[in-house]
């Protein structure tokens, strides 16, 4: 993007500034379908949520009924817990992952990309598997005699937690590693080559360095955590109710019309309002993962809003943690790298030791869920691959991704290149505005849909849904392929244009061979957005298609059977193959960034 | 450079082979069909083999299942968009009224199977409304594990549930205003045919002190057997027709009817519904007293019609909800009360109820 903006700024002929003026044009699909379908219903719901008595009315029930207040401050506090823990485990990892090499480096990656792309639904279920009354956790602590019975587990506040944190926790590893990546290794060498010992290095240079990474992943996770529904739901008791819950219960109740919206837009307006105060610190490129898209800026950004404060904070960090970090100092140099290397350990534990136990119980062969499994069997592998119903939500899941993938590649790359190569003014708004879904949480998103799909008769549609999913998928679409524009040398493509070439014959000869990875992987990432969705598909999905999350959704719900195991595993399958195919595609993206 | 290329040709190819498959998908809604929500869990299995998959066979209508636990909100939104999109939907007695108007069309009685107008005919009227048939009378009641509490000491009441000294163990309840609140007034010593209007705010205070023995408030009917079953809960408020059906099947697990709720559950199809004859067929299928009672010797929910009880052996019908015996003991529900809108005006009396536990169990 501001490559974009500074990159060239050299004089052009007429006829060529008319046709480098049209990319503008290239905004308007994905413009006219995010304003169809993401703006307009989400005026809706405001609109429906002034609708009482009086304007107001509604919200002052959402703020005088003690149940929803309470369950704000709750939401936040939860948020915020699992943001914190989400750094104090991520940070340790990101820097493991920069400091091993080798087959270390790739299996460390592995725990932590792998995760990220297999559905929160899943993952979810994992660990209702994994501390269930004859999980494996209860058979360690029993076996070991420090329980006399299996204790509960789950539905408590704790399970809350570490749930979450371990589903968000791939957020928070990524953002922290983009920053540390980024990282001059030579000034932590310089460092000590002066005299600074690792400590010193440590809080003079690696974290202020990378606190633009820190902040961008707290602030991601707890925005995300804000309108979290899934892994609350299944894994906490009544004393965990989080707010998007609150709107989905509200939703099964008859006469709750306006006042559901109202606690939408609650939730809606809270959570714009932290991503608001964030950006204004941070620049907003945090949303799109900092140097990604914007490195150059993301770090100006972080460096302008620094240095005012510098003096301050910096002074008074240096007082409270410099005497710190001594005492911790006279530990001995290896205090520190153990200290990484075990919390890094506990949280590659957490993140894939959930999976593993998962696919181990899809060839159990008990009928209920128990761990070790009795005997092993393929019967759960046959019931799943004999049952319609199954295979057809298997079916259905396969063609709405592959047709919400097409509708993000194509409106997303589109826009991307319109954002990109175009001159046109306020590109962040754009950027902001195209990237915002991301930010929206599901919930809020679902509810504002159902309205309009049910006066388009969209409900239960192929491309209904699928253009649900798209308003996720175009935003990662544009963040990388927007990403892979710039990496695109300009002057080849305008001295192609000076020899004569249409823009499309440009576009088809020099910048499409050339952002060709990112296409793919940005498909990639589309398909798995949408094959992954269960919140919006709740709310507009039909008996006729069920997906495969609702159908697991349905199952986790009812009972819990080895069934929905072997639909995990063979989700963790489909992201291996996946990200093995795109793998390579990835990585050359990234070093084109 | 190769890799490249093929990547980047997949996806259209997968744009390609997704079209046709949506245009068959479009096509298939045009069909013989007949969209029926369902219960799910293991009743809705039994529905599958016993009701839905031999009406195929001999009809050729596809029975499309949705699994949903409560219709009343879908119906209402879609009335309100005009857009109906289920054919038979079962409705909560409390909440007949408030879609009765709005969203539900007018049952053509005449046009059922014969067999099916011998199982009406020994219907009470109060049953088979002109939007609304009941199909099927459920229970709910005090179970137990037996293995927990041996005959003689079991608990015969709500009292008895809220007395842990003398019953020491795990309790589980239904996370729902309804019930809960009924059972806690009987327990605090409300005779029950005092119970309408519900004290709330006496019902809420006897709930709290339960509160810290109740292991899981529970949401679907399969939990609260499993619950007892794993030993997660030794006492539960619970539906009675899952949890006969694991008496039945031998587990060690009991009922009492005693201060019971009773209550049916209505059968209604949507105004506007796109298959409003096929819904009719499933209906007249569902109304056979024979097949009704093998519906029920598998699933012990039962069909409140005496052509039906007669045709059902005696032992399973032991357990249905309207079996004299037990409704003798339960106490008469009230749906109105429920249904009805609450004192500050903003919701249903069944909705301020809840808002007001979530807030109870939230603490």
């Amino acid at each position: 993007m501001t490559a974009a903006a500074t990159g060239f700024a050299g004089p052009r002929r007429g006829s060529l500034r008319g046709r480098l003026a049209s990319p503008v044009l290239l905004l308007l699909p994905a413009g006219l379908f995010l304003g169809f379908i993401y703006l307009l219903p989400v005026i809706d719901l405001v609109r429906l949520s002034v609708s009482g008595p009086s304007w107001s009315s509604f919200f002052e029930r959402v703020f005088s009924v003690p149940l929803y207040w309470d369950s704000l401050v709750r939401t936040m506090q939860i948020s915020l817990t699992v943001a914190t823990l989400c750094l104090l485990l991520g940070y340790p990892t990101a820097l493991l992952i920069r400091r091993s090499s080798g087959i270390t480096r790739i299996l460390v990656t592995a725990a932590v990309i792998l995760p990220y792309f297999i559905a929160i639904l899943i993952r979810t279920y994992a660990w209702m598997v994994l501390l269930g009354r004859n999980g494996p956790v209860n058979k360690l602590l029993t076996g070991l005699g420090l329980l006399s019975e299996p204790a509960q587990l789950l539905f408590s506040r704790g399970t809350v937690l570490l749930g979450m944190t371990a589903v968000l926790l791939p957020i928070m590893v990524l953002s922290i590693y983009s920053s540390v990546s980024r990282l001059d290794a030579a000034l932590p060498r310089a460092a000590q080559a002066s005299g600074a010992g690792p400590i010193a290095t440590f809080w003079r240079i690696m974290l202020p360095l990378t606190l633009p990474g820190m902040g961008a992943g707290f602030l991601l996770v707890f925005v995300a955590a804000l309108g979290f529904f899934i892994t609350p739901t299944l894994l906490g008791g009544p004393g965990d109710q989080m707010f998007a819950m609150h709107i989905v219960q509200q939703a099964d109740f008859i006469n709750s019309e306006g006042f559901l919206q109202a606690l939408a837009v609650v939730l809606l307006v809270i959570t714009l309002l932290f991503v608001g105060v964030a950006g204004h610190f941070l620049g907003f490129e945090f949303i799109w993962g900092g140097g990604k898209a914007a490195g150059p800026a993301a770090k100006a950004a972080g460096a302008g809003a620094a240095t005012p404060r510098r003096s301050l904070l910096s002074g008074l960090a240096d007082r409270i943690g410099w005497p710190v970090l001594r005492l911790l100092g006279r530990l001995g140099p290896a205090w520190g790298r153990w200290t990484v290397l075990v919390l890094a350990g506990a949280v590659i534990a957490t993140l894939i030791v959930p999976i593993l136990v998962v696919m181990v119980i899809s060839f159990s062969s008990a009928s209920y869920l128990t761990f070790p499994p009795p005997g092993f069997s393929l019967r759960w592998y046959e019931k799943f691959f004999s049952d319609p119903n199954w295979m057809d939500a298997f079916r259905h899941s396969a063609v709405i991704a592959a047709a919400s993938a097409v509708i993000s590649v194509l409106l997303g790359a589109s826009a991307a290149m319109g954002i990109v190569r175009s001159e046109i003014r306020g590109k962040s708004v754009i950027m902001l505005l195209l990237v915002s879904p991301v930010i929206v949480p599901p919930v809020v998103l679902g509810l504002s849909l159902y309205g309009l799909f049910l006066r388009f008769d969209l409900v239960g549609s192929v491309w209904g849904l699928a253009s649900a999913h798209a308003i996720g998928g175009i935003p990662l679409v544009v963040i990388i392929v927007a990403a892979a524009l710039q990496g695109v040398d300009r002057r080849l493509e305008q001295a192609a244009a000076l020899h004569g070439a249409s823009p499309l014959t440009v576009f088809r000869t020099v910048t499409l061979p050339a952002i060709a990875p990112g296409l793919a992987a940005a498909g990639f990432f589309a398909f798995l957005h949408s094959f992954d969705e269960l919140v919006l598909s709740l709310f507009l999905s039909s008996a006729q298609l069920k997906t495969l999350p609702l159908m697991l959704w349905a199952d986790i719900n009812y009972q819990l059977n080895p069934v929905l195991a072997v639909v995990s595993s063979l989700e963790v399958l489909l992201v291996v193959i996946g990200l093995a195919l795109a793998g390579p595609v990835l990585a050359r993206t990234r070093a084109g960034a | 450079m190769v890799q490249r290329m093929t990547i980047w040709r997949a996806l259209p190819a997968l744009a390609v082979l997704a079209l046709p498959l949506c245009f068959a998908q479009g096509a298939a809604a045009q069909s013989k069909e007949v969209i029926v929500q369902d219960p799910g869990g293991a009743y809705g299995e039994a529905l599958r083999r016993i009701m839905y998959g031999p009406f195929e066979k001999e009809t050729g209508i596809k029975v499309v299942t949705v699994q949903e636990a409560r219709s009343g909100p879908r119906l209402k939104a879609q009335a309100e968009a005009g857009k109906a999109s289920w054919d038979l939907a079962f409705i909560f007695d409390q909440e007949t009224k408030i879609l009765g108007d709005c969203c539900l069309a007018e049952i053509d009685y005449k046009k059922l199977s014969e067999s099916a107008q011998k199982t009406l005919a020994a219907m009470p009227d109060n049953l088979k409304r002109p939007k609304g048939v009941a199909l099927q009378v459920i229970g709910v009641g005090l179970a137990w594990n037996k293995d927990k509490y041996k005959a003689g000491a079991e608990p015969q009441s709500w009292a008895d549930f809220w007395d842990v000294k003398k019953f020491p163990g795990r309790r589980c309840m239904p996370a729902w205003s309804r019930f809960t609140f009924e059972a806690a007034l009987m327990a605090d010593g409300v005779p029950k045919d005092k119970l309408y209007p519900i004290d709330m705010e006496r019902a809420l205070k006897k709930l709290a002190e339960i509160k810290p023995h109740v292991t899981k408030w529970w949401t679907t009917a399969a939990q609260p057997p499993q619950l007892l079953l794993d030993g997660e809960a030794d006492m539960c408020m619970a539906y009675t027709g899952s949890m006969s059906k694991f008496a039945l099947e031998g587990a060690p697990v009991a009922i009492s009817w005693n201060q019971g709720f009773v209550y049916y559950d209505f059968f209604s199809i949507p105004k506007g519904a796109p298959n409003y004859d096929n819904a009719l067929k499933v209906l007249s299928w569902r109304l056979d007293p024979k097949r009704a009672a093998e519906l029920t010797s598998n699933f012990p929910v039962a069909l409140p019609s005496s052509v039906v009880f007669d045709a059902a052996d005696p032992k399973i019908s032991g357990s249905w909800a309207n079996n004299p015996k037990n409704l003798a003991q339960a106490i008469e529900w009230s749906p109105d009360y429920w249904g009805a809108i609450s004192p500050d005006g903003r919701s249903t009396n069944e909705e301020h109820g809840q808002e007001k536990l979530n807030a109870l169990l939230a603490q």
